[in-house]
């Protein structure tokens, strides 16, 4: 009777984690929205509000979903304007459900629109109407799609990396003269599904992040707050028409492991990041000492490469992150402890008979020491490393199993 | 008057008295010898709007022809390379990358360039001389050298101001810090024209491999994003460390060389434009710029 009531239990808990929801979402784009800028002027946009009631947002509402999650996303056109379609940037969906009017479908004043899809990769992605889309997206009609690993928890993808905090930093940029009924009323004839648009020269004054800009930002708590041996995980996407060189204080010991939803294939150990129109990339941060700094975002003209703006949001590590989380046990990797002194364990799973190669390497990216066992049972795998590690400072610890990176820690010698 | 340069890489070897020469013989004589003759010509580029501007182009004839010559090989192949000079001015010839065979061509003169290469490669040939402003003016394309059997798709992306190329064809300076191009192509073609070009249209079926070879000869950074799939980064002469990266959006920088491999997994009819959406733009009208679709079929 308890191996019965053990195997239910073992059972229901099996379909729990891999059951996957349906998720359902309902926006409304609208023609009508205004947008306070930092100067205090009110501009027109179109964007995507969540009722009736709501003002369309710039960017608009976030879409979350979990890798495996079916989402249904009903679009309700109350434009009395240009048709509109939301295009799943990045998601790879079938061609019906990829929102480009001449060859998906578009929706007409009034009409609603129906996407499905499945969620892929876990990964940060964007929405945003493919109606004159250079109108349109300018106008303000983009928003933000999360997927999160299966079980919709603090990693990165599914047995990717832990985290502690998460930060979505949405780059986009305003050119006031696009905002004005003689742009924004554009011709539209709805027996065409490809709509031949005259757009203004561009000339941005108003460079945005999430929405905001100048003072802005910290108004609405646009910052990086965390704590020192903290992990936090940046999601960089640029839905503008410049590029963006993103510079993060060194401190905050930032790594570049995904971009467009896909993990890199080789960490880059960088305190810069390129994020040109469209593109998403995710970062790893974890500083080991308080700080106070700013990450700044250059955007830069892609045509002449002068640099036309720069925003900065505050960052702000205070205290010590000291709570062991269990969570942190999910993790492919662990090392322990953190910070070591004179060498550290490395504890892992294998789910069958594995190589295991573990490459430890500096802020720099050079190699400090590795190790390698050629046929590890499997099981949990215990190794102990750090003893050549003569400096104080922060490491990169990568497992390496079966020539597939698994996962990258990084680890404090103090 | 013909000047010949020196070869990079010749296959010279005729004794076989070991047999490292012979392995060396064998390899050259599955080479093949091309022989190209590009003019260098002057005429009017046409756009999308049927605007024109003064332009330049490598074309295998003396008439001008507003697409430039691209070279493709196997592997090991030997080139010669005929450059003659149709126009009025000097002009210079170089490959990004390739030593030893950048020269300067008169009027009426030409040049002879010998090369060949080892491994599968994609270079830019441009007139190198008075840089940007020549190669901006239309002289830049590509070599492809490959020794695979994928599917190949070319694409040679650009944009132009139409009053800088007047202003420049008329003798003057141009400011490039006041760059703000008007029209944007791919093998000198903008939307919906690209669609008609079948080395830039990238047809096929699922689970093909298919190769795009990239290379941006425009003045401005271009990023690029396919709907419905993800490609692999199999080369980035900008940033080799991109190698292996899957993407669905990427920048091309100026005089950069991106090689991408996709693998459709499913049919459909996608877009692929620059995300920097004024460059879907041609004269200012949507959507007459840098924009094309892909056709994959079961």
């Amino acid at each position: 009777m308890t191996k019965l009531v053990a195997t239910l239990i073992g059972l229901v808990w099996v379909i729990a984690l891999s059951a996957q929801s349906d998720v359902d979402v309902f926006l409304i784009a609208r023609n009508t929205g205004e947008k306070v800028l930092s100067n205090n002027d009110t501009i027109r946009v179109f964007g995507f509000a969540e009722n009736l009631g709501s003002q369309p947002g710039v960017p608009g509402p976030t879409i979350v979903a979990n890798e495996g999650d079916s989402v249904h996303i009903d679009v309700w056109n109350v434009s009395q304007g240009a048709p509109h379609t939301i295009h799943l940037h990045g998601l790879d969906v079938d061609q019906q459900n990829d929102g480009v009017p001449h060859l998906s479908f578009d929706i007409p004043h009034m009409d609603h629109g129906f996407y499905h899809f499945k969620a892929p990769h876990a990964g940060t992605y964007l929405y945003h109407c493919h109606v004159a889309s250079t109108i349109h997206v300018q106008a303000g009609m983009y928003g933000l799609i999360i997927i999160r690993p299966t079980d919709g928890g603090n990693t990165t993808w599914n047995n990717g990396y832990y985290y502690h905090k998460e930060f979505s930093f949405f780059l986009s940029e305003i050119d006031t003269t696009w905002h004005t009924d003689s742009v924004l009323e554009h011709d539209h004839d709805t027996s065409f599904a490809i709509h031949y648009v005259e757009i203004p020269k561009f000339d941005p004054q108003f460079f945005l992040i999430n929405g905001f800009s100048d003072q802005q930002l910290a108004e609405n708590q646009v910052v990086l707050n965390s704590e020192s041996g903290s992990r936090n995980y940046i999601r960089l996407t640029n839905i503008g028409y410049c590029g963006t060189r993103v510079i993060l204080p060194p401190s905050l010991n930032a790594k570049i492991i995904d971009s467009d939803g896909r993990p890199l294939p080789e960490i880059e150990y960088s305190d810069t990041v390129y994020v040109y129109p469209g593109e998403r990339y995710g970062l790893l941060t974890e500083a080991n000492e308080e700080l106070t700094d700013s990450i700044e975002f250059q955007y830069f003209d892609l045509n002449t490469g002068q640099i036309k703006n720069s925003q900065f949001i505050p960052v702000n590590i205070e205290g010590f992150n000291s709570v062991v989380d269990e969570n942190m046990d999910n993790s492919p990797l662990v090392v322990l402890p953190n910070p070591f002194a004179d060498s550290f364990i490395i504890k892992t799973q294998l789910e069958q008979n594995s190589s295991v190669n573990i490459i430890v390497s500096d802020v720099t990216g050079k190699i400090v020491t590795t190790h390698y066992e050629g046929d590890v049972l499997v099981g949990e795998y215990y190794c102990e490393l750090g003893e050549g590690i003569k400096n104080n400072g922060t490491y990169f610890v990568t497992l390496i199993v079966d020539g597939r990176t698994v996962s990258t820690v990084s680890i404090i010698k103090q | 008057m013909e000047k010949v340069l020196s070869p990079f890489i010749y296959f010279h070897m005729k004794k076989t008295a070991t047999l490292l020469v012979f392995g060396a013989v064998v390899i050259s004589s599955m080479a093949a010898n091309i022989s190209e003759t590009l003019y260098i010509n002057r005429g009017q580029f046409m756009t999308s709007d049927s605007s024109t501007f003064s332009y330049t182009a490598f074309n295998r004839s003396s008439v001008f022809e507003q697409e430039n010559a691209r070279l493709v090989a196997d592997v090991n192949d030997n080139f010669d390379i005929k450059v003659i000079n149709n126009d009025s001015i000097v002009h210079g010839f170089d490959i990004k990358g390739y030593a030893g065979v950048s020269n300067t061509i008169q009027p009426g003169d030409s040049i002879i360039v010998a090369c060949s290469f080892s491994s599968e490669s994609v270079f830019i040939y441009y007139d190198n001389l008075n840089y940007p402003t020549n190669a901006y003016m239309g002289l830049a394309s590509m070599i492809v050298v490959s020794s695979n059997q994928h599917s190949k798709f070319y694409w040679n992306i650009k944009e132009h101001e139409k009053q800088f190329n007047d202003t420049i064809s008329s003798g003057y300076a141009v400011d490039w810090q006041e760059y703000y191009p008007d029209y944007f192509t791919i093998n000198s073609k903008s939307n919906p024209d690209i669609n008609t070009d079948i080395d830039a249209r990238i047809t096929g079926n699922i689970g093909d491999t298919i190769d795009i070879y990239m290379i941006n000869t425009g003045q401005s950074i271009h990023s690029i994003h396919y709907h419905g799939y993800h490609s692999e980064i199999i080369h980035s002469s900008k940033f080799p460390h991109h190698q292996g990266r899957l993407k669905d959006t990427f920048a091309v920088y100026p005089m950069e060389i991106v090689r991408l491999q996709m693998v459709p997994d499913q049919e459909g009819e996608y877009p692929v434009h620059d995300h920097n959406l004024v460059a879907v733009s041609g004269g200012n009208i949507y959507p007459n710029g840098m924009f094309l679709t892909i056709l994959i079929q079961q």
